[in-house]
């Protein structure tokens, strides 16, 4: 391949390969591959959702609908994985310690608390550095959605997630330039090749030639015979036939095919759930979206037979409050609320943990945000305690003493 | 401290209106005496000096963050005069394009950024530095008064205050600005011992004391609420959500504020797990070292303790006392750090220690280097231009550069400039001095308004009455800042095509740059955030992105304009390499020639010597 003609550095593959001790301890129980995250940015209201178990005063506007599963009860804004309840594992004891938006999701993500000396990596970024093998050809976190970044933290920068800011138009500058053909494209490497090569040879450096490695990976990137992932017009008509056509469905097609792909992480935003106003006038649009759209994903993931191997979350920053304010909305609540997870040989079908009646707190098997992140990296067999150094030395880990809720698992 | 420089460099602390070439030389050349002593003493070879080319693309990334124009780069060359680098770097610090490239620098420090939850809305905070920097207020003058800030958060000229206001959390923001300006890294202590250094949680609480119940109250003071906005608030809250947010936000920007001047004492936490002291226990305010400032105290700390947990006294002006030691000369950090800043972001190595890991004792591998440089700011009243005119003078810096790299790294490395990455804004302000002729037109050369200084000035004439009117028949809550923010800009005049500025003109009002950003740019969560990393999005950019139609295919772009006036192949790729690369094509590169114009143009943007500098 004439591209090769680019390579005339040292390093590999523009990758620091991961320390492989983080995996060691324990890859035996692992049944997950990847990880799709579907992020509710906003603030799910977990009682006009998937927790029905509280005083029939908590539930607003909500109905209860039986689903396909014994026992299990969700709210009638969600009809469509009321049929798809016994893929779903509900988590009903979620508990955070952070009240605001930015601060909890930036725990949920990081599975720390904000702090203003210092950044830490997203999980998703914990488990491309953990994950990535030399010869993959796709990032292995991707974030589709116009939601947070999904920082690398302290991290080097090649650990964050490549943004996917929206389905249709797909990565951006992936493909030549118009104006350009493939043997211009071609001319043009072998132009900058020579120029990189006799700068290098005067002053070259670690930070020029990662650059030169960088080129390297970003060039396999375009070439790679799975960046058709990204085209979602080539999917097969059984599995785009699930789909709607909204963005968060595509999004979750996308996410599907990426992880057909080997692609480890891939984080999907659907934001919007902040209605602190007119709850019951607003959520059904969004309600209807993650309905369809995660419905759809369980469906394609079943088909493909990733499901086994794929550990679908659906997680937000916080849930609301259990009384409806003057206002018609709901309000802020970090001590109690509802995270769904699927796949990867979770126990589906079933509810973990509740509430009080009330609404108000997290009552049984309390379920802490960093406790959830260890569960979600031990499922990957990754270590949740393995620690890395920031910049200045301090010790950092993906779960922050959270520790693994292995009983959440079959 | 023995006052040896002359007399010429305080006639130069008022070289606004006149260039004098030539003054700053003697402090230049102390320093290069210096390094060469040290040189010798490694052993080491004194580096080759550069030429004329290398010099102009240099500096202008130094002084002003972009490189030369063609037309910038022709003069220089062609100027005769031996004082010409002298006269090249005196133009530069005072052209509009230094205010420009080291609000860049300063904005990530100081960390310039939109925290929407606590509404604190960046624009005043930007301008007050930006106004620091065109009138080159004195370092130590400019370091006090953000230490030092209150009142209005958005009155025009009090954008110092943003700094206050940029941590909800006092300990954090004591941390933060203790590296600020110290280059010291005690946030450890904050919540234990410092493991691996000397501060004890309890230092920590006792420089805390000296600016406790100082906090940013968003809101109206209780009195006033109660007094004139309580009940229309809650009517509004009971009648429109969207009525009641407008009267809530827009009260908000009248009142934001920097309250608290500090009270001396501070309460050791509930959880203290040290013998020295007892949770709850009030600590007097101490400094780490250097020189204790006098406090007026109005109660003793054994009073103050048989009273209840949350009291610490009355404020009796201890911040100022804080601001006070933090930029004293006698404190052994303050001037080292911004001395070590500058070195560092001008010769790309560390002076003394990382920028955010000093230690008061530590001097560096080249202590009297370091002695020396530290005098010369003290000398030159924190006169920021000045030490920058004596670096970039220095033979020191005018020498050829560096790769610093693990196998060939000299033992000794303060004898100039390493090669360096270009920052994320310089690069795409290069970027803009291939597009134009005029890349520093649109810097703005007074106050800009923004939406929130903008309405806080009529909000000084506004009573309760017309705040209630405001929210009812306003714009809503969707557009009220929006609809400042256009006001702000009617009154600003004309600033230009978005795609003329440079990239310290992109800010809140308009969002990020979004190329800056792939390129690293800082997100300014925290103290220099900015990064030189390479990533895939970022390279993307360069192979496939808006480069082709914005410069190499663009015939309107100052480039193609350039390359018009002549047809001949060979100057035409000499106009391509002074353009990009700031220098004439090698012997070994004039094959290039038979390459088409627009792959050599992009071949040279996506170049290692474009986006670093030697």
């Amino acid at each position: 391949m004439k591209r090769r003609k680019f390579i005339y550095s040292v390093g590999m593959a523009g990758v620091t390969l991961p320390a492989l001790n983080i995996t060691a301890a324990c890859t035996e129980k692992a049944k997950a591959k990847s990880v799709i995250n579907i992020f509710l940015s906003g603030g799910l209201s977990q009682y006009d959702s998937f927790n029905m178990e509280v005083d029939q005063s908590v539930l607003g506007n909500s109905k209860i609908i039986d689903s396909n599963v014994d026992g299990m009860r969700v709210s009638h804004y969600f009809p469509t994985l009321a049929n798809k309840m016994d893929k779903l594992l509900v988590i009903n004891s979620m508990k955070s310690n952070q009240g605001a938006h930015p601060a909890g999701i930036y725990k949920m993500l990081t599975s720390y608390d904000p702090r203003s000396s210092i950044t830490h990596p997203e999980l998703g970024a914990w488990v491309s550095r953990s994950l990535t093998a030399e010869q993959d050809s796709l990032p292995n976190f991707v974030s589709i959605g116009k939601g947070s970044a999904g920082t690398a933290g302290f991290f080097p920068g090649q650990w964050a997630a490549l943004p996917v800011m929206n389905t249709r138009t797909g990565i951006d500058f992936v493909n030549r330039n118009p104006v350009v053909d493939e043997s211009k494209f071609d001319q043009r490497l072998d132009i900058l090749s020579a120029l990189n090569k006799d700068f290098d040879d005067e002053y070259g450096n670690k930070d020029t030639r990662a650059y030169v490695d960088t080129y390297q990976g970003s060039l396999r990137f375009m070439n790679s015979k799975d960046i058709d992932a990204f085209d979602l017009e080539s999917e097969n008509e059984n599995i785009a036939g699930l789909y709607d056509n909204q963005e968060f469905s595509r999004s979750c097609m996308l996410a599907g095919r990426l992880v057909e792909r080997g692609v480890r992480y891939v984080k999907v935003e659907l934001g919007g759930w902040d209605y602190h106003d007119n709850i019951y006038g607003k959520l059904p649009a969004n309600a209807g979206k993650l309905d369809k759209g995660l419905a759809s994903l369980l469906e394609h993931l079943t088909q493909k037979g990733l499901l086994d191997s794929t550990l679908v979350v659906v997680s937000t920053e916080f849930g609301r409050k259990p009384d409806v304010n003057p206002n018609q909305g709901r309000d802020h609540h970090p001590d109690g609320f509802t995270c769904l997870m699927a796949g990867a040989g979770v126990k589906a079908g079933q509810i973990y943990g509740n509430t009080s009646k009330d609404g108000k707190f997290a009552a049984d098997n309390v379920l802490e945000v960093t406790d959830f992140n260890a569960t979600i990296a031990w499922a990957l067999g990754i270590d949740p305690a393995h620690e890395e150094e920031s910049s200045i030395g301090q010790p950092f880990t993906l779960a922050n003493k959270g520790e693994a809720r292995k009983e959440l698992f079959a | 401290m023995k006052n040896i420089l002359p007399l010429t460099l305080i006639a130069l602390t008022s070289f606004t209106l006149e260039i004098h070439a030539g003054e700053d030389i003697v402090p230049s050349q102390q320093i290069d005496g210096l390094v060469q002593q040290q040189i010798a003493k490694a052993g080491q070879l004194a580096r080759p000096s550069i030429d004329d080319y290398t010099f102009c693309r240099r500096i202008y990334l130094d002084a002003i963050g972009r490189i030369p124009t063609l037309d910038e780069l022709d003069l220089f060359i062609e100027d005769k005069e031996p004082d010409k680098r002298n006269r090249l770097i005196a133009k530069l610090l005072h052209s509009k394009g230094y205010q420009s490239h080291w609000y860049n620098y300063w904005a990530d420090l100081l960390r310039v950024k939109y925290v929407g939850d606590k509404l604190h809305h960046p624009g005043n905070y930007g301008q007050w530095i930006k106004e620091a920097l065109r009138t080159n207020k004195p370092y130590n003058q400019m370091a006090h008064e953000l230490i030092n800030a209150k009142g209005p958060l958005y009155k025009p000229g009090n954008g110092a205050t943003g700094f206050y206001a940029r941590e909800p959390m006092p300990l954090d923001h004591l941390a933060n600005s203790v590296k600020t300006f110290l280059g010291l890294s005690i946030e450890c202590a904050q919540c234990h011992d410092h493991p691996f250094d000397v501060w004890t949680q309890k230092d920590f609480y006792k420089l805390a004391a000296f600016s406790s119940r100082t906090h940013l109250r968003v809101d109206p003071t209780a009195d006033l609420e109660k007094k004139r906005y309580a009940k229309d608030r809650k009517i509004l809250k009971n009648k429109s959500f969207d009525e009641w947010i407008v009267y809530r936000e827009s009260l908000r920007v009248k009142h934001a504020a920097i309250h608290g001047n500090g009270s001396g004492f501070m309460r050791l936490p509930h959880d203290y797990q040290y013998d020295d002291g007892k949770p709850f226990e009030a600590v007097q305010a101490d400094v780490l070292f250097g020189d204790m400032p006098k406090l007026d105290y109005k109660l003793t700390k054994d009073k103050l303790n048989t009273l209840n947990h949350n009291n610490s006294g009355p404020q009796i002006n201890a911040r100022e006392s804080f601001a006070d030691w933090m930029v004293s000369p006698n404190n052994p950090l303050f001037t080292k750090s911004i001395v070590n800043r500058l070195w560092h972001q001008v010769m790309g190595t560390e002076l003394v220690g990382p920028v955010g890991g000093l230690s008061p004792e530590e001097m560096g591998p080249h202590p009297e280097l370091t002695e020396k440089l530290i005098e010369i700011m003290q000398d030159s009243g924190y006169d920021l231009k000045i030490f920058l005119s004596v670096l970039f003078n220095s033979q020191t810096y005018q020498s050829k550069a560096i790769a610093l790299d693990a196998d060939r790294t000299p033992d000794y490395v303060l004898d100039g400039p390493i090669v360096r990455r270009l920052s994320a804004e310089a690069i795409v302000d290069s970027f803009l001095s291939l597009r134009t002729e005029e890349p520093d037109r649109y810097v703005a050369i007074e106050f800009t308004w923004d939406g929130f200084t903008n309405f806080y000035e009529k909000a000084r004439e506004m009573g309760v009455k017309d705040f209630v009117e405001y929210s009812v028949k306003g714009p809503g809550r969707g557009a009220f800042q929006k609809r400042e923010e256009v006001a702000a800009r009617k009154r600003n005049g004309d600033i230009g095509p978005k795609h003329l500025w440079r990239v310290s003109t992109y800010g809140h009002v308009d969002g990020v740059h979004a190329v800056a950003m792939l390129m690293g740019k800082s997100d300014r969560e925290l103290i220099d955030s900015a990064n030189k990393e390479p990533n895939i999005p970022q390279i993307l950019y360069l192979l496939n992105g808006h480069l082709e139609q914005e410069i190499i295919g663009q015939p309107k772009a100052y480039l193609h304009r350039k390359l018009e006036t002549t047809a001949d192949p060979e100057q035409r790729m000499e106009v391509v390499w002074k353009a990009i690369l700031g220098r004439l094509p090698k012997e070994s590169e004039k094959p290039f020639v038979s390459h088409r114009q627009d792959d050599l143009i992009w071949a040279l943007l996506n170049s290692n010597e474009f986006r670093f500098v030697r």
